[in-house]
């Protein structure tokens, strides 16, 4: 047979080098043909695809302290981009959640 | 994510972001509301110092704040204020003077961080066995290069086009870090998959 029409099978050093830009494609045939026939290679691109597909399905972790606001209405305030009484308008509506809270105690649900 | 979004009962974002273009205190409150968890755990992501990123997002916010006059609603709030975080963060990362940010070939953590190439060895594969508390605590363990990388395509969604103009480094350089950055992830988890079973 001529060798024309063979191709030279990929070794997984070959395979690895080029997987960082041929991962999100899938890759040419000569690297299909390496993970159909290489299960350390195939089991390599399983868990870098399940790795992927975790990260995917994280969620925001949580709020920043209450201090962060707090210094954020200062430095808006000392800029001049908020007006001084629309914070006194917010520190009230924190006032009436504060009561509201109080008043429900632990049986209702809390007033944000 | 659409401007649509709810603000308060009655106050939709879209209303929040005009309320807070003309100074009211209120509405910034509420944009803050709606959106801080998620500029603070971007930040706390790609820096893994809490402190840090309380400031860093203090300053986001403060940036959006001063801007918030020229968004013109081209593209969701959500992407304009991701974007402008992001940025605040690599800037910082930048005066800092840490190497993975400054210069492309000093993305490349030291070899000994690195993951190794995967030749000749045959091990069980991670499906199935991740928890997310484990994931975020080999994410954090990862070393700064490559959890910028990791943290912006893989959890954030961008393209590498865009962190390669966001970090000024090639394509082919964000590619290649994320590949590493998954590969050192997957060392570490098997690591704490293997501890786990020894101390069952």
């Amino acid at each position: 047979m001529s060798g024309t029409g063979e191709r030279k099978k990929m070794t997984c050093a070959e395979f690895q080098e080029v997987l960082p830009y041929t991962f999100e494609n899938g890759g040419d045939a000569g690297e299909m043909e390496h993970l159909k026939t290489c299960q350390i290679c195939s089991d390599l691109v399983q868990d870098l695809r399940y790795i992927a597909d975790q990260a995917k399905l994280l969620l925001p972790l949580r709020d920043p302290s209450p201090k962060v606001w707090d210094n954020i209405q200062d430095s808006l305030e000392r800029e001049g981009l908020i007006r001084p009484q629309a914070k006194a308008h917010s520190a009230g509506k924190k006032k009436v959640a504060e009561i509201g809270n109080r008043v429900i105690g632990s049986s209702g649900d809390r007033v944000k | 994510m659409s401007s649509k979004r709810a603000a308060a009962p009655g106050f939709s974002e879209a209303e929040a972001i005009e309320q807070a273009k003309g100074g009211d205190a209120y509405a910034f409150e509420q944009l803050y509301g709606l959106h801080k968890r998620r500029v603070y755990s971007l930040c706390l992501r790609m820096t893994g110092n809490t402190a840090e990123a309380e400031d860093l997002t203090q300053e986001a916010f403060l940036q959006l704040y001063r801007k918030i006059g020229t968004f013109r609603g081209e593209s969701a709030f959500s992407t304009w204020l991701h974007r402008l975080s992001v940025n605040v963060v690599l800037m910082h990362l930048r005066k800092k003077g840490l190497p993975e940010v400054s210069l492309e070939e000093t993305l490349e953590p030291q070899q000994e961080d690195g993951p190794k190439k995967d030749i000749g060895a045959r091990d069980t594969v991670l499906a199935g066995s991740i928890d997310r508390v484990n994931l975020e605590r080999a994410i954090e363990n990862l070393p700064p290069g490559y959890r910028i990388i990791f943290v912006l395509h893989d959890i954030e969604g961008y393209e590498h086009n865009e962190i390669a103009e966001m970090m000024g480094c090639s394509i082919g350089n964000s590619k290649s870090q994320l590949h590493k950055a998954r590969m050192k992830l997957r060392d570490l988890l098997k690591q704490s998959k293997a501890e786990k079973a020894v101390r069952r």
